[in-house]
C-alpha cells in the first residue's frame, strides 16, 4: 500500500486543482481548494454536509465552472470543464442519485455514454447497439451483474434500488475511466454490496484508475484505504493517508469540535405501554407483534427487502396495513392514511425527504407550520402567519437549525439541516409517536449529533420513538431494545445496550430457515 | 372442431397468458390501444358490414395523413418531456403563406419544391419554439402557446384573412394524384392519393432517428431526466432545436398536404384540433410526462381517433358522440396503464 503511494507520487498527477474558489450568489462555497489527485490512488473527500464537497466534484465533473483558480488535467490546464471533456479526458462521476435515465434500459445506461463521449458529444451520429450491448456486458460483469440479454434489455426504474447503484458505477467503468468519483456509493448497499464494491474499486486501483469516494461512513473509508481529504467550511483541512488518523479525529476535524461517539441513549422508557401492534399484516410484512413504551426508543432494522420499510408505512398509513390491530393509548386505532395517523398523534419522518418529506421550494417556515395550518387559521381560514412564524422560529431553535432565515427555500439547506426541519415540523403537533425512517440517511457527522440530541431529548419527555435504520451504530447507540427483521417477520428482539453490530448482522443475514439467537 | 380447439388451447394456456399480458402491456402499452382498435372494428364491422369496403379503409388512411404527421411531431417532443401545442399554427402558416406565395409570385414553382419549403419553413418556426424553449427556460407548454397565438396573429395581420378557394393548379394536381386506384360495386373510382405514402415514410424517418441515431437515443434520454442527460454530456440546446424544428418540419409538411388534399386553403383552418392529436399520442401509450412510447404506438393512437371519428357514423351512432367515446377510451386507457404501472 505505501509503496504504491510512493511509486504514485514520481508519476505525473492524473488531476490537479490550484486555488480554486466558488461562489454561489454570495455564498462562499469554495476558499481556495488545491488538491492533486495520482493514477491508481484510492481518495475519500470527508466533510460535514455543506462543506463543499458537492461543489469539488461538479466542478471536476464539468457540471459547475469554479469563479476562480486552475483545472490541470493529464497537463493542460483549463480554466473550467464541460461535461464532455471532462468525461473525454476519462472523469466519471457515480453520483448520489445515482443519475441513471429511469425509462431507459441497463444496458443504454451503462453502455450509451462511451458512444456520445466518443462522437465527441455531436448527436447527429449513427448508435451502434452491438457495441452497446458488448461495452455493457463487460462492465456488468465487472461489478457482478448479470449480463443476459433480458437484465440489459431491463428498464431502469424497473430495478431494485441496490442493482441500480451498481449499474451507476458500472457506467462509470464502461469508458476507460482515469478517476472514478463515486458520491455516497453505500449509502443504499447492503453490507454483500459494499463487499462487491470494495473488490470493484481494488480491481480499478489495480488498472491504475484512481478513485475518489464521498462518504459519511468512515468504517468502509478505513477497509478500502488510501487518502483522507477532509474538508470543512470550502477549505482543504487536512490530507494524508488514512491509517494516520483514528475515526476521532477524522470526526474533529471535519466538524471542528469533539463528537463524543458513545452511546446517546441515558433516559429509561416509563412503564405505560403507549403502542401495541398485534399481528399486523401488509404486502411484505408478516404477523408482526411489539409495542412501545412511553418515553421508549424502538429500533428497527433488517435489510432492505426485511419488510422494515413496509412496517414502518404501515405504522404511519402511508400505505395502511392489511391486517392485525394497533393499539394506541390502550384505545383501538385504525390508521388508513398519512391524515388519519397524524389525527391519531402518529408522526412519520420518511426516509426520502426529498421526495417524501419536504416543500423545497418553499420556505423553512413554511414547512414547518405545514402541519399546523389549520390550526392557526380563524373561521375564514385565514392563517395567522405571525404565530405561525413565532412557532417556527421556536422550533428552528430546539432544532438548532444554522440559520436565522426563516424565509429561504428548504431545497437551500444541506441534508442534515434539512432533517432538521423535518423532525421540527413534526414537534409543532407534538404527536404521542413518532417514526422516524433512516433520520440520518446522508447527514454528516455534526448533524447527526444534533439529531441523535433531539431524539433523545423527545423520549425523554414522554414521546414513543420508533427508529427504522440500517444504520447499526446509530441503532446501538440511540434505542432501547432493538427488533431485527427478516423475510417479512420479527425474528429476534436485542437489548441495545447489550447488544453487538455482529449479532444484529446474523440476525439481519440468517436465511428464514436458520434458527437465530 | 376448430373453434373448440383454439377454446381448449385458450384454457390451457390462461393463468400463464394473462400473466404474460400483464407484462406485455406493462413493457408495451399500445397493445391496448390495438385491441381497442381491433374492438371498435370488429364491433363496426358486424353492425355494419359495409365498414369493410374499401372505400372506408382508403377514406381513414387518407385522413390518417395529416393527423399523423402532427402526432409523429408531437410524439417526438413528447418522449423529451416536453409539449407543443403550437403545430397547427406553424402548419397553417405555412400552408397559407406557401399558397399565397405560389399564387401571387411563383406561379410556376414545382411541386416538388412547394412541399421543401413548406417544410423548410415549418422547421424554421420549430426552432423558434426550441430556442425559446431553451433560453428562456420556460416549460414549452407555455412557450408554445404563445408562439401558437404568435404565429397565428401574424399570418392573420400580415398574410392574410381571405379563404383560397382556387388553388395553384400543381398543388390541387397534387392533392388528386392517385397512388392506386380501385374501382368500387357501384362503379365510382375510389382512389388512394400518392400523399398518403408521406405518413409511413415520415413514420419510418421518424422510428429510424428515435431508435438509430444518438440523436434518438438523447431525445429519450432528455425524457427520463433532463437534468441528468445534461450532467452526462447531452447537449440540451441541440436537442431542443432539433426537437422542435423536427416536429416543426412535419407540421409544415402536414398544412401543405392539408391544403392539396382539401383543394383550398383556409387561414382559420386546423388550429384548434392540437388536442384531438395530443389525444392520439397519449392513447397510443406515450406518457404526458415524457420519456416513453413508440412510433407505432402514436400511429396506432391515430388510426383509433380517426377510426372513432369516422365510423362510429356508419352504425348509426350520432357524431356528437364521438368526443364521449374518445373522452371514455382516454381515461380508460390512461387507468389501464396507471395499474399496470403501478402493479410491478
Amino acid at each position: 500500500m505505501v509503496a504504491q503511494a510512493h511509486t504514485a507520487q514520481q508519476s505525473a498527477a492524473l488531476l490537479e486543482l490550484k486555488n480554486i474558489q466558488k461562489w454561489f450568489g454570495g455564498v462562499h462555497a469554495l476558499r481556495g481548494i488545491d488538491l492533486t489527485l495520482q493514477p491508481g490512488e484510492a481518495y475519500h473527500l470527508l466533510g460535514e454536509n455543506g462543506c463543499g464537497k458537492s461543489t469539488v466534484i461538479k466542478i471536476m465533473s464539468g457540471a459547475h465552472p469554479p469563479t476562480s483558480g486552475e483545472i490541470v488535467l493529464d497537463g493542460e490546464t483549463f480554466a473550467s470543464l464541460t461535461p464532455i471533456q471532462s468525461l473525454a479526458a476519462g472523469i466519471e462521476t457515480v453520483y448520489q442519485d445515482l443519475s441513471l435515465l429511469p425509462n431507459l434500459t441497463v444496458a443504454e445506461n451503462v453502455a450509451l455514454n462511451e458512444q456520445l463521449v466518443n462522437a465527441n458529444g455531436r448527436l447527429a451520429r449513427l448508435f451502434d447497439r452491438k457495441r452497446l450491448r458488448e461495452t455493457a456486458a463487460r462492465a456488468l460483469a465487472a461489478v457482478s451483474l448479470p449480463t443476459d440479454r433480458a437484465f440489459l434489455n431491463t428498464v431502469v426504474s424497473d430495478l431494485p434500488l441496490a442493482s441500480r447503484q451498481l449499474v451507476a458505477i458500472a457506467r462509470a467503468i464502461a469508458t476507460r475511466a482515469k478517476l472514478v468519483i463515486m458520491d455516497e456509493p453505500t449509502t443504499s448497499l447492503t453490507r454483500r454490496e459494499v463487499d462487491n464494491l470494495v473488490r470493484v474499486v481494488e480491481r480499478l486501483r489495480s488498472e491504475n484508475v484512481a478513485v475518489l469516494f464521498v462518504t459519511h461512513k468512515l468504517d468502509e473509508c478505513y477497509r478500502i484505504g488510501g487518502h483522507a481529504v477532509v474538508f470543512r467550511d470550502g477549505q482543504c483541512v487536512a490530507q494524508g493517508p488514512i491509517e494516520n488518523y483514528t475515526k476521532k479525529e477524522l470526526a474533529e476535524l471535519m466538524t471542528g469540535r469533539s463528537i463524543d461517539a458513545q452511546r446517546y441513549r441515558t433516559g429509561e422508557p416509563s412503564g405505560a405501554v403507549l403502542l401495541e401492534v398485534d399481528r399486523l399484516v401488509t404486502d411484505g410484512v408478516r404477523e408482526a407483534s411489539f409495542s412501545v413504551k412511553r418515553g421508549e426508543i424502538l429500533g428497527i432494522t433488517g435489510l432492505a427487502d426485511s419488510g422494515r420499510n413496509e412496517l414502518a408505512m404501515a405504522l404511519t398509513g402511508v400505505v395502511p396495513a392489511t391486517g392485525g390491530t394497533m393499539t394506541l393509548d390502550n384505545k383501538v386505532i385504525s390508521v388508513r392514511t398519512p391524515a388519519g395517523a397524524i389525527e391519531q398523534g402518529i408522526g412519520y419522518v420518511p426516509e426520502d425527504r426529498l421526495a417524501e418529506g419536504l416543500f423545497l421550494d418553499k420556505s423553512i417556515f413554511e414547512n414547518e407550520i405545514a402541519l399546523i395550518v389549520s390550526r392557526l387559521a380563524n373561521s375564514f381560514g385565514i392563517v395567522d402567519r405571525d404565530k405561525g412564524r413565532e412557532i417556527a422560529a421556536h422550533l428552528s431553535e430546539e432544532m438548532r437549525l444554522n440559520t436565522k432565515n426563516l424565509d429561504l427555500p428548504a431545497g437551500a439547506l444541506s441534508g442534515g439541516n434539512q432533517q432538521r426541519v423535518l423532525i421540527g415540523r413534526w414537534l409543532s403537533i407534538a404527536p404521542r409517536l413518532l417514526v422516524l425512517h433512516g433520520p440520518t440517511v446522508g447527514v454528516d457527522v455534526g448533524s447527526k449529533d444534533t439529531i441523535y440530541r433531539v431524539i433523545q431529548t423527545l423520549a425523554e419527555s414522554g414521546m414513543g420513538l420508533i427508529l427504522v435504520s440500517d444504520d447499526l451504530p446509530e441503532l446501538l447507540q440511540n434505542t432501547d431494545r432493538i427488533l431485527v427483521m427478516n423475510s417479512g417477520r420479527i425474528i429476534t428482539e436485542l437489548e441495545a445496550a447489550q447488544a453487538t453490530e455482529d449479532q444484529l448482522y446474523k440476525a439481519m443475514l440468517a436465511t428464514t430457515t436458520e434458527n437465530v439467537q | 372442431m376448430n373453434a373448440s380447439r383454439t377454446d381448449e388451447l385458450d384454457s390451457a394456456a390462461g393463468p400463464t397468458r394473462s400473466f404474460n399480458f400483464g407484462d406485455l402491456v406493462r413493457r408495451r402499452p399500445e397493445t391496448i390501444t390495438l385491441l381497442l382498435l381491433v374492438a371498435i372494428c370488429t364491433s363496426v364491422a358486424i353492425a355494419n358490414p359495409a365498414f369493410l369496403q374499401p372505400s372506408t379503409l382508403i377514406d381513414i388512411g387518407r385522413a390518417s395523413v395529416v393527423m399523423g404527421l402532427f402526432a409523429l411531431g408531437v410524439f417526438i417532443i413528447l418522449a423529451a418531456g416536453g409539449i407543443d401545442v403550437s403545430f397547427t399554427a406553424i402548419a397553417a402558416f405555412a400552408m397559407y403563406s406557401m399558397t399565397v406565395l405560389v399564387q401571387n409570385y411563383l406561379p410556376n414553382l414545382p411541386i416538388a419544391a412547394v412541399i421543401v419549403m413548406a417544410t423548410l419553413g415549418g422547421a424554421a418556426l420549430g426552432i423558434v419554439n426550441g430556442l425559446l424553449v431553451h433560453h428562456l427556460k420556460v416549460p414549452s407548454l407555455i412557450v408554445t402557446i404563445g408562439t401558437q397565438y404568435l404565429f397565428r396573429g401574424f399570418l392573420l395581420s400580415f398574410i392574410g384573412t381571405v379563404w383560397i378557394m382556387s388553388l395553384p393548379p400543381q398543388m390541387g394536381a397534387f392533392g388528386r394524384m392517385p397512388l392506386f386506384q380501385i374501382e368500387a360495386d357501384n362503379g365510382a373510382l375510389i382512389t388512394l392519393p400518392f400523399y398518403f405514402l408521406v405518413l409511413p415514410v415520415a413514420a419510418g424517418l421518424t422510428w429510424w432517428i428515435l431508435n438509430r441515431t444518438l440523436m434518438g437515443r438523447a431525445i429519450f434520454a432528455v425524457g427520463g431526466n433532463a437534468d441528468i442527460a445534461s450532467r452526462l454530456g447531452y447537449s440540451l440546446r441541440t436537442v431542443h432545436v432539433f426537437l422542435f424544428g423536427y416536429a416543426g418540419a412535419l407540421a409544415g409538411l402536414a398544412g401543405i398536404i392539408h391544403v392539396c388534399a382539401n383543394r383550398q386553403a383556409n387561414p382559420f383552418d386546423l388550429v384548434g384540433t392540437e388536442i384531438n392529436v395530443i389525444a392520439a399520442v397519449v392513447l397510443g401509450g406515450a406518457r404526458i410526462t415524457g420519456g416513453t412510447g413508440t412510433v407505432l404506438g402514436t400511429i396506432l393512437g391515430v388510426l383509433l381517433i380517426v377510426v372513432i371519428n369516422s365510423v362510429l357514423v356508419m352504425v348509426g351512432i350520432p357524431s356528437t358522440w364521438q368526443r364521449l367515446v374518445v373522452g371514455s377510451f382516454i381515461l380508460l386507457a390512461a387507468a389501464f396503464f396507471v395499474t399496470r404501472q403501478r402493479r410491478k
